[in-house]
Parts: structure tokens; sequence; C-alpha cells
């Protein structure tokens, strides 16, 4: 019974670290209609800023992470105007058809290996940014896990608030229902697309460098994460934002509930099956809207 | 046979005989690994490019030929010949049972699953010890059988039956493509399926005939390289496996079969050549092939033919990859 309480908890911290991720997947999908292959690269990105800052230059940990995020989002500034907008352009009204994937395939090898080159190949140490153990009856979880799901929890609410009442955040919403119409109340397209990619991989960022100390950091750290939130975001309706949250913690829980019944080494093919089941007999996800082809 | 395609032909046989010539094992073994990732590479476009149903998975196939080859012969000492053929029909099955769900997907879609499936059969390879021997992998099976012993004859031997395996692979893609009915049928799915559809084209029969035709022949080439390297380990499904191969496919354009092979040839070449510049710089180059030529060169190489400049022909409208955009 307390190992069950555990792994619930284990799952539950693992779901707030899958929403940080998935959410800004769905979140560019749902926007600019791009799958971004890069996106776990954003999240080694982070973890290496965490990393430089806290072991190389001994800043203080929140500020580590804040840089980390800060790190990414900045980098995802440059991916709209530097990639997506010249291809766009290239194409002109020809639809990008699945161009957009093979170009962030491409974004991602060349990040993953442009870490290696940077960082070396090996596993980056960090040390937990809090210490100790919150008791919870008769189990415990450590502080680290805690903090994981108080930021993502803070950053997600902070996000869905962003994008309900600020004024940019309404206008991200008016182009991912209708790019032309929003475009014609005056919305600067390419600043959303732009604002709307650095804000998803920041998300992805923060989530590296709090991961850090729980995963290690080396430079293809992301790229499994990056395909299981494709799972998570297929499993919660493409482009639907409540749905990858709720598909996340579907997700974090079920791996870590697994364990009880299959050796530990299978717990990713869960996210996997799952994927394949829901493509095969829902594939609107949970909370989709329309029907996907 | 028009005059310039006996031609090509001619030029393309002297080219595959030409590292015969050279008596180096280090320029006969790049040689023969090219061959087989031209073999890949192709075996991807068939899919991906020609006919439009984006795979991410080619990596997967290409694990399952190598894994099925090597298991055989280590397990069971099976004929490598017998290895290569069952491979790639494991590899061919898997294909078509995937083409079978795949059917009702597309763009996007296709693609999350065929990566999701190459990651499977990854955990698959790493996990299920006594037949894939967990992270370390399969060796110690054998290799081709009935060769020259050793030395440098070997190494020219293995060469040409590899790259005459290739080029019989690569051959018959060709042929379906530009002679039979297939290739039309490929392409019409490609442009606009439903279109194809309400013209009394059977698209199920021709996605499945890709789908099996390119999963069985990126499998044959797993079996090459299995017997080829003579170690099998999960990394070759590995998703970096898959960039390398869609790298070399975009490198050399998309939708052409014969230029994926060359992109792989060249990419290869270039790959291996950047070893001596430093290890790592390889995979950026070829993260940034792809970026670059995705945007400014989508017919790759092979859109270079004919015209000087670097002008895109616009015979027909460049593919975009996928037909079935996201609609």
């Amino acid at each position: 019974m307390e190992s069950l309480v555990e792994f619930l908890i284990q799952g539950v911290v693992l779901g707030g670290l899958y929403a940080l991720f998935a959410v800004g997947l769905t979140l560019i999908f749902g926007v600019l209609n791009v799958i971004n292959v890069a996106h776990g690269e954003f999240f080694a990105v982070g973890g290496y800023v965490l990393f430089a800052a806290v072991v190389l230059l001994h800043v203080p940990a929140p500020l580590g992470v804040a840089g980390a995020g800060v790190g990414a989002f900045l980098l995802g500034l440059a991916v709209y105007p530097l990639l997506i907008a010249p291809l766009n352009r290239r194409l002109g009204r020809r639809p990008a058809g699945s161009l957009y994937l093979v170009l962030t395939l491409g974004l991602s090898t060349f990040m993953q290996s442009s870490l290696l080159a940077i960082g070396g190949g090996d596993y980056r140490q960090v040390p937990p940014l809090v210490r100790g153990i919150l008791e919870i009856g008769p189990t415990g979880v450590s502080y680290q896990r805690v903090l994981v799901l108080g930021v993502a929890t803070l950053l997600l609410g902070a996000l869905f608030a962003f994008l309900r009442w600020h004024r940019q955040g309404l206008a991200v919403r008016a182009v991912s229902q209708n790019p032309e119409a929003a475009q014609a109340m005056g919305i600067h397209l390419a600043r959303i697309f732009s604002l709307t990619l650095a804000l998803g991989v920041g998300l992805a960022g923060v989530g590296g460098a709090l991961m850090a100390p729980l995963f290690n950091v080396y430079p293809a750290v992301g790229f499994p994460l990056t395909i299981k939130a494709f799972a998570i975001t297929i499993l919660g309706g493409m482009g639907n934002l409540a749905g990858a949250l709720l598909a996340s913690l579907m997700i974090g829980v079920a791996e870590s509930l697994v364990v009880i019944v299959v050796p530990s080494q299978w717990q990713n093919g869960v996210a996997f099956l799952v994927m394949i089941a829901v493509l095969l007999f829902r594939p609107q996800g949970l909370l989709g809207r329309r029907a996907a082809r | 046979m028009s005059r310039p395609r006996v031609f090509a032909s001619g030029a393309v046989a002297a080219a595959l005989a030409l590292p015969v010539l050279v008596p180096h094992p280090f320029v006969l073994s790049l040689a023969t690994q090219a061959v087989i990732w031209a073999l890949l590479a192709s075996s991807w476009d068939l899919l991906s490019g020609y006919t439009g149903q984006i795979s991410f998975g080619h990596a997967g196939f290409f694990a399952l030929g190598a894994y099925t080859a090597a298991a055989l012969s280590k397990h069971l000492a099976l004929s490598p010949w017998l290895g290569l053929g069952l491979g790639a029909a494991v590899a061919a099955l898997v294909g078509l049972g995937t083409g079978f769900p795949a059917l009702r997907l597309r763009g996007h879609y296709l693609a999350l699953v065929t990566l999701a499936l190459a990651e499977l059969i990854r955990l698959v390879a790493q996990n299920w010890l006594p037949v894939t021997g967990g992270p370390f992998g399969i060796y110690d099976f054998g290799s081709f059988t009935g060769l020259p012993a050793a030395g440098i004859a070997r190494a020219r031997v293995i060469y040409l039956v590899v790259a005459a395996i290739a080029a019989a692979g690569i051959g018959l893609m060709l042929y379906l493509c530009h002679a039979t009915r297939a290739g039309r049928g490929f392409r019409a799915v490609r442009e606009d399926e439903v279109l194809a559809e309400s013209l009394g084209i059977d698209t199920t029969r021709y996605k499945l005939l890709a789908f099996g035709v390119s999963s069985g022949l990126a499998g044959l080439a797993g079996g090459l390289y299995a017997y080829y390297i003579q170690l099998v380990s999960p990394t070759v499904a590995s998703a970096a496996t898959t960039s390398l191969v869609i790298g070399m496919a975009v490198f050399g354009g998309l939708g052409t079969i014969w230029g994926p092979a060359l992109g792989a040839l060249l990419l290869f070449g270039i790959n291996e050549g950047l070893r001596f510049v430093g290890v790592v710089y390889n995979l950026v180059a070829v993260g940034l092939v792809i970026m670059v030529f995705v945007i400014f060169l989508p017919r790759g190489l092979a859109g270079l033919r004919g015209r000087g400049g670097g002008r895109i022909l616009r015979r027909d409208a460049a593919p975009t990859g996928a037909g079935g955009a996201a609609r």
C-alpha cells in the first residue's frame, strides 16, 4: 500500500514534468501547425544552462533555473524567422505537409550534435536544487520532486492565465483559431509565431533545468521525451492544451504504476502502446474536437 | 531502354565497379557501407518521397532486418543468404502491418506512429535479452559464406556482392516507379489522395505496396549491414539512424529514388571524411544539410540536374513530402 502511494506520487511528479513539456509542444502545434521534433533539445539546453550556471559559475539555483528558461526562450525566438518563415516563403500557398517535421528533425540533429560538440558526451551531474525529503505519512518524496511539481503547476497556471487574459495571449489564441482573420484585425502574425515558439520551448528549457538533478544532463537527454510527448499530445488531442495536461498526468501515473506488473525497463513502452491504440481507436484523442485523418 | 538510360546504367555500373580497382581495405569498407546506406535511403524515398507517406521509422525496419538475420544465424546457424531474405521478409511483414492502420492516418500522424514503432523495436532489442543480447547486441554470428576466406580478395568480392544486391533493390524500385502502373499510382497518392480515389485508383493497394516494398528493402539493407559489420546493437534502431537516412534522401532529392541513393553515397563519404576533422561534427553537418535543403533546395541534388546555377526544375510541383497534409 505504501509503495502504491509512493508510485502514485512519483507518477504525478512525472506527469507534471510531461505537462510542462507537452503543453508547450501542443501550443506550438496549435498556433503554427508545426510539430516541433527539436522540442527535447531545448529541454537539453535548459539542463546545460543550469549545469553551467550552478556547477561552473556557482550562481544561485533559482537564477540558474530562470536562466535556463530565458536561454531556451531566446533560442526559440530565432527558430521562426530563421527556419520556418523562409520555408513558408518558398512554399507560397502550397501546403507544407510533413516538411516541418523534416525541418525540425534537422534542427534536432543539429542542436543535439552541437551540444555534443560543445559540452562533450559525458553525463553531467547537477546537485539537487533543494535537499531533504518531505514526509507524507509512511512514505516520503524528495523536495526536488516537490519543486518540480510546484514550479510546473505555477508556470502552467501562468501560461493559461496569460492566454486567457493578457493582450498578447489573446492574440496567440486568435491566431490559433484563424490566422487570416487575426491578421485582418491587425495582429502581427510573425511576431505571434515567434513568441509562441519561444514560449513553448522556454517551458521545455525550465523543465530541463528542473529535471537536471534527477536525469543528469547529456546531449540526447531530451529526445526520448519528445517522442513521449508526441504520444501525450495525440492522447490529449492534437492542439488541445487541456487535453495535453490531462494526458500528461495520465501517462505519468500509468508509467509509474505499470512497474508493479512488468519489469521497469519496459516502462517506456507504455506511452508508445497508448499512442498506437489511441490512433487506431480514437484518433481525435481524449478531448479532441474533430476527427483526425 | 532509351539511349540516355543505357548510358546512365553503364555509368552507374562503372562507378560501382571503381572501388574494386583500389586495393585498400579502408576504401572498400567505406564503399560497402555506403551502398548499404544508398539502398536504405532510396527505400525510404519510395515510401516517403515518392508515395508521400512520411515514415520516421525506417531505423526500425532496418533494425528488424538486421536483428532477424543476426539472431537466426546466431541461434539457428542459418546461412547468411537465407538470413538476408528472411530479414527482409520480416521487415516487409511488419511494414505491411503498419501499413494497414496507416491507411487511416496521414501526414503528421503517420510520422509519429512510425517513430513510436521504431522506438518500440529499439525497446524490444534492448530488453529481450535471450534473443537480442540486450544493450550489447548480437555478435559472433558469422558473415557471408562461400566467399574467399580472407584478405583483400574477400573484401572485394563482398563489396561486389553487396553492391549488386543494393543495385538490384534500387533497380527494382526504379522499375516499379517508372515502368509499371504502380509508379503512377504512387504519385497519384502523393499528389492528391482524395482525387486519386475519386478517379478510381485503388489507393489502398498502392499504399500497401509502397509500405511492403519499402520496409522489405530497408530490412534487406539491415541484413546486409548485419553480415557486413558483424555486430547488431540497439543503436541501429535509434532515431539518429532515421535522421541520417532522411538527411541523405533530402540531400539527394526527394521523390526520385536515385537521388537519395546518390545523396547517401555522397553524405556517407562526407560523414566519414569529417571524422578526421572531429567525430562530432559529422552529425552537425547532417542537421545543417537537412535544414538548408528542406528550405532552399527541396529537390536536392537531383533538382540541379540539367540547369546551372542551382535553379530548381519545375517540371512538376516539387514534392512537399506528403500529399496528405493534415487537412
